[in-house]
């Protein structure tokens, strides 16, 4: 199984609270890989996959962040047209039901990886090996 | 097997009890009218004189007292005794506007610390017990008032006071405190403080806590007894009547016994003045019948509450009062719906939240608004926004259920709405700045 732990953070809807986050991350010289925020009108979930999960998690809950760890599916996949197309069909094929999405930071020429966060992951980690899909592993976002 | 401080009082049969009322009721109100001219003129304008109190079957008769009054006579206007013969004073924090100052002699401290003392002996402190006050001590009654009870019980006694929690703690562990006085919230506090420090309750020595001088609920006893491993008993009490003490709570844990030697107890509508009949829900009006320098006759406290005369496990006679359903002060009327704060508190201790929230109270175009913010239960966080705002959803519709209005509930970060060492603000009225 190659799937990769994203951690979420419960952030107030107020200034400097993501700046609270990334400040301790910072500190802890962890480097973040992939980042998404949601927010509501109270409050907003900062989604993130980083370089060292356990230690970033371990240094969030020291200071009273509500943190939570979910296993997601990381991709990579070919930068050119209609190739994110075939990954939904793939998962869609199997009756997977997408929850959100969000693209990694690194950058290269050729391809672009996401973060995607399924219900049934099992379901959607086999559907997408046998459409030949690359997925990440956290040694492979590690060296990132 | 039950310890009393002072058995033949706490234990008395009712006829031998309502006659040293009897005696000391008549002879307070012969003391105020002599000495203090505020309630000579309240007594003469309603027509009564002395001669006419014969027992507390006359009671009824006496004019009330508000804090009005308190703040009117402020501050010397009631005292009973000359300024020589006073030892202490104290003082209400005058949150809600003037403050009130209340005198003693050395006989009202000493009859205070022996009401406390016996709040403490019904905890099961003895002179083998630490007791650790962390209420403030200074004006308000709190830390002074347990600090004597415990000293007359023979305890050890922590002067504390409150604040500084990872010390309270550290000392806690040192000294193996026994038994713990402070505010509900104050102690809800420290158990959160062990946990996050990973100290187990069962690391402590505590074995008791006596907590008071702001409401909290059944739900809020039974969260801070597990967190600290401790039986939480509740203590009531004024700084108007002398301080915490003026009923305390046994081990049956049901209301607390009040301490009917020196305060007697009535319930009233709080709209009429009418003296309700046992068991039912009033307002709760204390005359104090051994107090010298500050003795208040039929002093209305605006706490809502219930007395009762039904048989106590523990053996003890004094009546009992439940516990205060709110004051009726803290009382918010919220689109002509009586709201207190404690049911709230009731909603969200049920459903797995901290008992810290804030609720503020608005007026917009002319509708009143109530939000409540909570924080969140990192248990329960979850990565899905629609997760989290069904969990929002989820406590407004319990809180509407207890209420019968719609709150609009806000999750905030864990430890995010200030900590109270003392007493918590936990409303925000806005509406008053518009009326």
């Amino acid at each position: 199984m190659s799937n990769v732990r994203q951690i979420s953070v419960f952030v107030d809807n107020k200034p400097n609270q993501l700046a609270g986050v990334m400040k301790m991350i910072k500190e802890c010289r962890i480097n973040v890989r992939a980042l998404s925020l949601a927010d509501t009108s109270d409050f907003g979930i900062v989604r993130m996959i980083v370089n060292d999960t356990d230690k970033t998690v371990e240094k969030l809950k020291a200071t009273s962040y509500a943190v939570t760890v979910t296993e997601v599916v990381a991709i990579s996949i070919p930068d050119s047209p209609g190739q994110l197309s075939r990954v939904l069909d793939i998962l869609g094929g199997k009756n997977v039901n997408l929850e959100y999405l969000y693209t990694f930071l690194g950058k290269s020429d050729r391809s672009v990886s996401f973060v995607i966060r399924v219900d049934d992951i099992a379901n959607a980690s086999e559907a997408l090996t046998d459409g030949g899909i690359i997925q990440l592993t956290e040694n492979d976002i590690a060296e990132m | 097997m039950e310890k009393y401080w002072n058995k033949e009082i706490e234990c008395m049969s009712r006829e031998d009890m309502k006659k040293l009322q009897d005696g000391r009721l008549v002879a307070q109100v012969k003391h105020v009218y002599e000495n203090v001219k505020y309630y000579r003129d309240l007594m003469d304008k309603k027509g009564v004189k002395p001669e006419d109190i014969k027992g507390t079957e006359d009671l009824h008769k006496l004019p009330f007292l508000s804090k009005a009054d308190l703040r009117e006579a402020y501050p010397y206007g009631l005292l009973a005794k000359p300024l020589g013969d006073c030892v202490r004073i104290h003082s209400t924090s005058g949150t809600t506007g003037k403050r009130v100052v209340a005198f003693y002699t050395q006989n009202d401290v000493d009859m205070w610390e022996d009401c406390c003392a016996r709040a403490i002996t019904a905890a099961g402190g003895n002179e083998d017990d630490v007791v650790q006050v962390a209420y403030g001590y200074g004006l308000f009654t709190g830390g002074m008032g347990l600090h004597g009870g415990s000293h007359k019980a023979g305890c050890l006694t922590l002067p504390m006071s409150s604040g500084n929690t990872e010390r309270q703690i550290q000392f806690m562990q040192d000294l193996g405190s026994t038994i713990l006085c402070c505010t509900p919230s104050y102690a809800a506090y420290i158990g959160e403080t062990i946990a996050e420090m990973g100290i187990k309750p069962e690391d402590l020595k505590l074995k008791a806590g006596i907590f008071g001088a702001e409401p909290w609920t059944e739900e809020m006893r039974r969260s801070i007894e597990k967190s600290l491993g401790i039986k939480a008993y509740d203590i009531y009490g004024l700084t108007e009547s002398s301080g915490p003490g003026v009923a305390f709570e046994c081990s049956e844990q049901t209301g607390m016994h009040i301490n009917e030697d020196n305060f007697i107890p009535e319930i009233i509508d709080p709209d009429t003045g009418e003296v309700l009949p046992e068991g039912t829900v009033g307002e709760l009006v204390f005359t104090s019948i051994t107090k010298e320098a500050f003795p208040l006759l039929r002093y209305r406290t605006r706490d809502l509450c219930v007395l009762s005369r039904k048989k106590c496990s523990c053996g003890r006679t004094l009546i009992k009062m439940a516990k205060p359903m709110g004051r009726s002060d803290d009382m918010m009327i919220i689109r002509g719906v009586n709201v207190f704060p404690s049911q709230i508190e009731t909603v969200l201790i049920e459903q797995g939240y901290s008992p810290n929230y804030l609720i503020e109270v608005d007026r917009v175009n002319n509708t009143d608004t109530l939000d409540i913010s909570v924080e969140m239960n990192p248990e329960q966080f979850s990565d899905k926004v629609k997760d989290m705002q069904k969990q929002e959803r989820d406590l407004a519709v319990a809180i509407k259920t207890m209420l019968g209005i719609n709150p609009k509930v806000h999750l905030v970060s864990p430890k995010s709405i200030t900590r109270s060492e003392g007493k918590a603000v936990r409303v925000i009225d806005r509406r008053k700045l518009h009326d």
